[in-house]
């Protein structure tokens, strides 16, 4: 059997809203993943170094506040500079200020490297379960 | 039994002359405030704008105000937005400050503004009170017939503009809820070297009200812990001078907790002033409090539902000012509309069920009163003992040592080895007591309650149960398993 996959938590940009990611961390453990826990506020370019720190296989980050967005400004092409391109990239929460249809929020984040877009209150073992696990086992990483 | 104290090391008055002045210094409009003039405004204010006198005078009337949240970064529109609170009733009003303010961040603000101004848009998430500064802060001040507090930051440019509260004392809000890497110890020497200049006004007749947090329970937790860290603030705030303050007391959903928290919470506050020696403190009200998750930003009607019920329990329990988010707080920013039609829900209940003044006599209430007040000697007992008499380094040592702990803190210096769960009927409970010296009796009443709810839902509680019920109000299911569980 192969090591367990490598995954970093952490919300995103300044915001300190930190139970999801506190969560998403302790399922994954339990799940048998090798989770690397950055907790709140972590810079895009935290994640970046981290993750090459560590070989990273995947990043799942969190996001209450609404401002993700402006926080991932030019994330993508920095993580691809990096030479990560290979690393899955999974974000959840309250992406955007105000009323919103998740389903127009979820290609705006596709465009910024995200492989896949959670909307508020998804259940974490379902991700793991039925995306991650799946999307891991297609890079052969699992 | 041992003297008891607060250790406090008072900055020598030259000292706080130089740092304030100091603090000042960040931005030009710091030049605006002279403190002896400062003073002199502060007392040429009318009672109706001086926050611990309507406090009082509320509380004499038996009537009530929401203190809402509200900021808004261009001036015009933020005088709009406060004078259509106080259209909707509000007398106590806050001035929300946007988050680059409240990091200091003031050259990059004054380019928004600029922006502001520029688009007509309101491009920062609150009222940027530093770069606006004494002249026209005192202009949105004298503009509403109502008290101001200033909410994230302000400094003495609010003291000068006419805000009249004032952060005093060792706050764990910061330190539990919004910190990452601050120590305890930390927390003690930047609340206790720069706070003293609420007794500094204090010494010259101005008296500065503090809303008092404590360790916020970020999810359904007991209150035990929280309003442990509330009396610690209060005592704290007191030796440095604070002569005025009240608790916001955070509602957790389960009415009976909620209605025994609000009665217990400014008792016990008041019972330990006295103990250390603070008998000229007041406490000037309480102020029940939304904290747990809100419904998301779709879900208006929970939302509404909500807001109407923290606002019920602020009617039932007598209180003289209730702290309400608006039907927008899930969607992030509110809109003067959306505030005035939250705020009027409010008044509606305070007008229509605090006017029938209902006497409540439950013995539940009874109960949870009594099993909260020995936790919470127990905690604070315990900190009195590690210190030595002296609180101060009681608490820093209980926080490191786990006797003071709280779940979900996003600070890595917790210990974060306690954990809470609703039990059959949606009251709080400990599921994991972690190092807390609750005593054995009231661990077992604990533990009974919540095995009550495994017998109701048919499987064991545990971590994943918590988690469950941190969606318990924002969903709007507080007893056995949610229905997003079938």
């Amino acid at each position: 059997m192969k090591k367990a996959a490598t995954i970093i938590t952490g919300t995103v940009g300044m915001d300190a809203h930190v139970i999801g990611t506190k969560i998403v961390s302790r399922t994954l453990k339990d799940a048998g993943f090798n989770v690397v826990a950055l907790g709140m506020q972590v810079s895009p370019e935290e994640f970046i170094s981290v993750a090459q720190e560590t070989n990273a296989d995947a990043i799942l980050m969190t996001s209450l506040y609404g401002m993700a967005e402006l926080d991932l400004k030019g994330f993508n092409e920095k993580r691809m500079e990096a030479g990560l391109g290979d690393m899955l990239l999974y974000i959840g929460g309250n992406l955007v200020i105000g009323r919103y249809d998740p389903k127009e929020v979820e290609p705006r984040f596709k465009k910024l490297g995200f492989d896949r877009v959670y909307p508020p209150e998804t259940d974490i073992v379902t991700v793991i379960e039925s995306d991650l696990k799946k999307d891991l086992k297609a890079k052969g990483k699992m | 039994m041992k003297k008891l104290r607060v250790r406090n090391k008072r900055i020598d008055d030259d000292l706080l002359m130089k740092k304030r002045r100091e603090e000042l210094d960040r931005w030009p409009t710091g030049k605006e405030v002279d403190f002896d003039e400062a003073v002199a405004y502060q007392k040429s204010l009318p009672d109706s704008k001086i926050w611990w006198k309507v406090m009082a005078k509320l509380r004499e009337e038996g009537r009530m105000s929401v203190f809402p949240r509200a900021g808004t970064p261009i001036l015009e529109d933020m005088i709009e937005l406060c004078q259509s609170l106080r259209e909707s009733g509000v007398v106590l009003i806050p001035v929300t400050t946007d988050s680059y303010t409240r990091a200091g961040q003031y050259e990059k603000v004054e380019d928004i503004l600029k922006e502001c101004y520029r688009t007509g848009k309101p491009l920062l998430n609150g009222y940027p009170i530093i770069n606006y500064g004494v002249k026209k802060t005192r202009k949105l001040v004298e503009s509403i017939d109502a008290a101001f507090s200033p909410r994230g930051a302000g400094g003495e440019i609010g003291i000068a503009s006419g805000l009249t509260t004032f952060n005093a004392g060792i706050g764990f809000l910061g330190f539990g809820s919004y910190s990452k890497n601050m120590t305890i110890q930390q927390l003690v020497e930047h609340s206790q070297n720069g706070m003293r200049i609420v007794g500094w006004y204090a010494d010259r007749g101005v008296i500065l009200c503090t809303d008092l947090h404590g360790w916020l329970p970020s999810a359904p937790f007991p209150l035990s812990v929280n309003i442990v860290c509330q009396i610690i603030e209060a005592v704290t705030a007191a030796e440095q001078g604070q002569k005025a303050l009240y608790p916001l007391v955070p509602c957790m959903g389960n009415m009976v907790q909620d209605l025994a928290w609000i009665r217990l919470t400014p008792r016990l506050i008041r019972e330990y002033l006295d103990k250390f020696g603070y008998q000229d403190a007041m406490i000037t009200g309480t102020c029940p409090a939304q904290t747990p998750l809100f419904p998301v930003a779709m879900d208006l009607g929970g939302a509404f539902a909500y807001l109407t019920y923290v606002s019920m329990v602020g009617a039932l329990s007598k209180s003289n000012a209730v702290d309400l988010r608006s039907i927008d707080e899930g969607a992030g920013i509110p809109s003067k509309d959306t505030n005035t039609i939250s705020y009027r829900a409010a008044k509606w209940i305070f007008d229509v069920v605090r006017e029938q003044k209902i006497e409540i006599d439950v013995k539940d209430i009874d109960t949870e009163e009594r099993v909260t007040e020995i936790e919470v000697r127990a905690i604070l007992d315990r900190i009195i003992e590690l210190g030595d008499g002296d609180i101060v380094d009681g608490t820093i040592k209980a926080v490191e040592s786990g006797v003071l702990d709280s779940p979900w803190s996003p600070n890595v210096n917790v210990k974060d080895e306690v954990l809470g769960v609703r039990d059959a009927r949606g009251a709080c409970r400990y599921l994991e007591f972690g190092n807390l010296p609750i005593p054995e009796e009231i661990k077992e009443f604990h533990r009974e309650k919540v095995a009550e709810r495994e017998k109701l839902e048919g499987r064991k509680t545990d971590y994943h149960t918590a988690v469950k019920d941190l969606w318990s109000l924002s969903k709007g299911k507080i007893v056995g398993i949610p229905p997003y569980d079938k």
